[in-house]
């Protein structure tokens, strides 16, 4: 071989062993403490894109020939209903925006700072299988698209995770049952049971009501921690994120209570939840602008933003 | 062996590493996800076997970074492990005979079982632990598949019989 201990192999070996186990100690070091290595990763991720999307290839097609070859009346159905989804969208989309021009110009009276939109960007989940044990995909959207560490990935209108590392042109996601993952949550139904209960005391008592999902790292399972025992909580009550921590948007609905356990002298509760996005099935997500929006828009004169979003009315209007 | 076995083509070790690489990220139900055997191992430990010449464990550790990038586990993890596995297989080749179903075996448990052990140590100490036993799982499906896929990896070489030259 090439070595100058071609002599001996077996102390070639030894030596190159050591050699490389020493070097994987310290990039694992170093991965582990620090950030320096992130560029190597990118370079090894962007190397490794073309073999994800040649895997990804063939499922893709598939997918595409079957809709391809649907059925002709199944079309028109789909096509149907979705055209009536839309108007139905139109039709809310316009009191949205009477709704939300009204707001900027009570915001502008309260001398409070405008709340923007949100924007959003489709992406296509890679079929590929990763880590048995972590909850990670890969998508097809990257640095190219403006994503960042970080961001919010949506799910229709459910969340789906966060991105974790980030390439040109992919991304990896960290879904929300990956067991590193954790996000605040509020439970939705238990305040609406409360204003309909009569009871002046239950529908002060605003504590406690909160949550933290953690992923559990098995399929659309998550698990509500410190959840007390004396919680108003009930099998499926809706869990939605509530904007600790500033990730992730608050109001998305995250997760559904599936099973509740408690063994008498425990300050908590074991709560299971089940994720309202199901993991195996979804192909497409959204990747959502919240943070980054509302610091732009910071920058911009509220009077502008008037002026934006009168000119967005009209020409809806217009249409 | 006995036989004289060469490569099919030049490269034929990185095709077939590429091969396995492609086996990993076969997109699976995550029930059998639970059971996808370690390809990319599998792989150097029968190039360990047949062409204990020809295998560079610098291959292995690259091939490892590559696995952790695929899999996002902590840069460096499986680049150990896979230089662990070339390592032990070439240093646990003289003392089995090798052409045993029975020895590949044994050498296979043994060499798995530590990538294994080193994997779920790093994972631990990094703070991702499994916590299952189902993390186990693999090396049966490993151990099971191994015949099927020495068979298919067979392809990428030529192994002539010593009789075959008269």
């Amino acid at each position: 071989m090439n070595d100058i201990f071609d002599h001996n192999p077996q102390g070639s070996l030894l030596f190159k062993f050591i050699l490389l186990a020493s070097i994987s100690a310290t990039v694992m070091v170093f991965d582990y403490r620090d950030t320096i290595l992130h560029p190597v990763r990118t370079t090894l991720t962007m190397i490794t894109y073309p073999f994800k999307y040649a895997v990804n290839l063939p499922f893709d097609t598939y997918d595409y020939l079957v809709d391809y070859f649907n059925e002709h009346s199944k079309m028109a159905a789909e096509n149907r209903q979705l055209r009536s989804t839309l108007d139905l969208y139109v039709a809310r989309n316009q009191k949205y925006h009477s709704i939300a021009s009204e707001n900027i110009r009570l915001r502008k009276q309260l001398n409070a700072i405008p709340k923007i939109g949100e924007e959003l960007l489709l992406a296509q989940v890679l079929s590929v299988s990763g880590n048995t044990f972590r909850r990670k995909v890969t998508i097809n959207r990257g640095a190219n698209d403006h994503l960042y560490t970080g961001q919010v990935i949506l799910a229709g209108k459910n969340i789906y995770g966060q991105i974790d590392s980030i390439a040109p042109d992919s991304a990896e996601v960290m879904q929300l049952t990956d067991s590193d993952h954790a996000i605040h949550v509020v439970n939705q139904t238990v305040l609406k049971r409360r204003e309909k209960s009569t009871d002046e005391e239950t529908k002060t008592k605003d504590q406690g009501r909160g949550a933290l999902a953690v992923g559990t790292g098995k399929t659309n399972l998550l698990e509500l921690r410190n959840i007390e025992a004396n919680m108003d909580i009930k099998k499926g009550d809706i869990y939605v994120s509530s904007g600790l921590g500033k990730l992730y948007p608050p109001g998305y609905p995250v997760a559904i209570v599936s099973s509740i356990e408690y063994n008498s002298g425990d300050s908590f509760m074991k709560v299971m939840a089940r994720t309202l996005t199901d993991f195996t099935q979804t192909r497409e997500v959204l990747a959502i602008w919240h943070n980054k929006t509302m610091m732009d828009a910071n920058q911009e004169e509220p009077e502008s933003q008037l002026k934006k979003n009168k000119a967005n009315e009209k020409s809806t209007l217009k249409k | 062996m006995g036989n004289s076995v060469s490569l099919r083509f030049t490269g034929a070790i990185i095709a077939s590493v590429i091969f396995s690489f492609l086996l990993l990220l076969l997109p699976l139900p995550d029930e059998w996800l639970l059971w996808r055997p370690e390809w990319i191992a599998l792989t150097f430990i029968y190039w360990c076997l047949k062409l204990p010449k020809k295998i560079s464990i610098v291959l292995a550790w690259i091939a490892g970074l590559f696995i952790d990038v695929f899999h996002g586990s902590i840069l460096g993890q499986h680049a150990l492990s896979m230089v662990i596995v070339v390592f032990m297989s070439l240093r646990l080749l003289p003392r089995l005979s090798i052409s045993i179903l029975w020895h590949q075996y044994a050498l296979i448990f043994l060499v798995l079982g530590t990538y294994l052990l080193i994997n779920l140590w790093i994972m631990a100490a990094t703070g991702s632990n499994p916590a299952t036993w189902q993390y186990w799982l693999t090396l049966f499906s490993s151990l099971l598949i191994w015949p099927l896929y020495s068979w298919v990896l067979s392809f990428f070489h030529i192994e002539r019989s010593r009789f075959d030259e008269f």
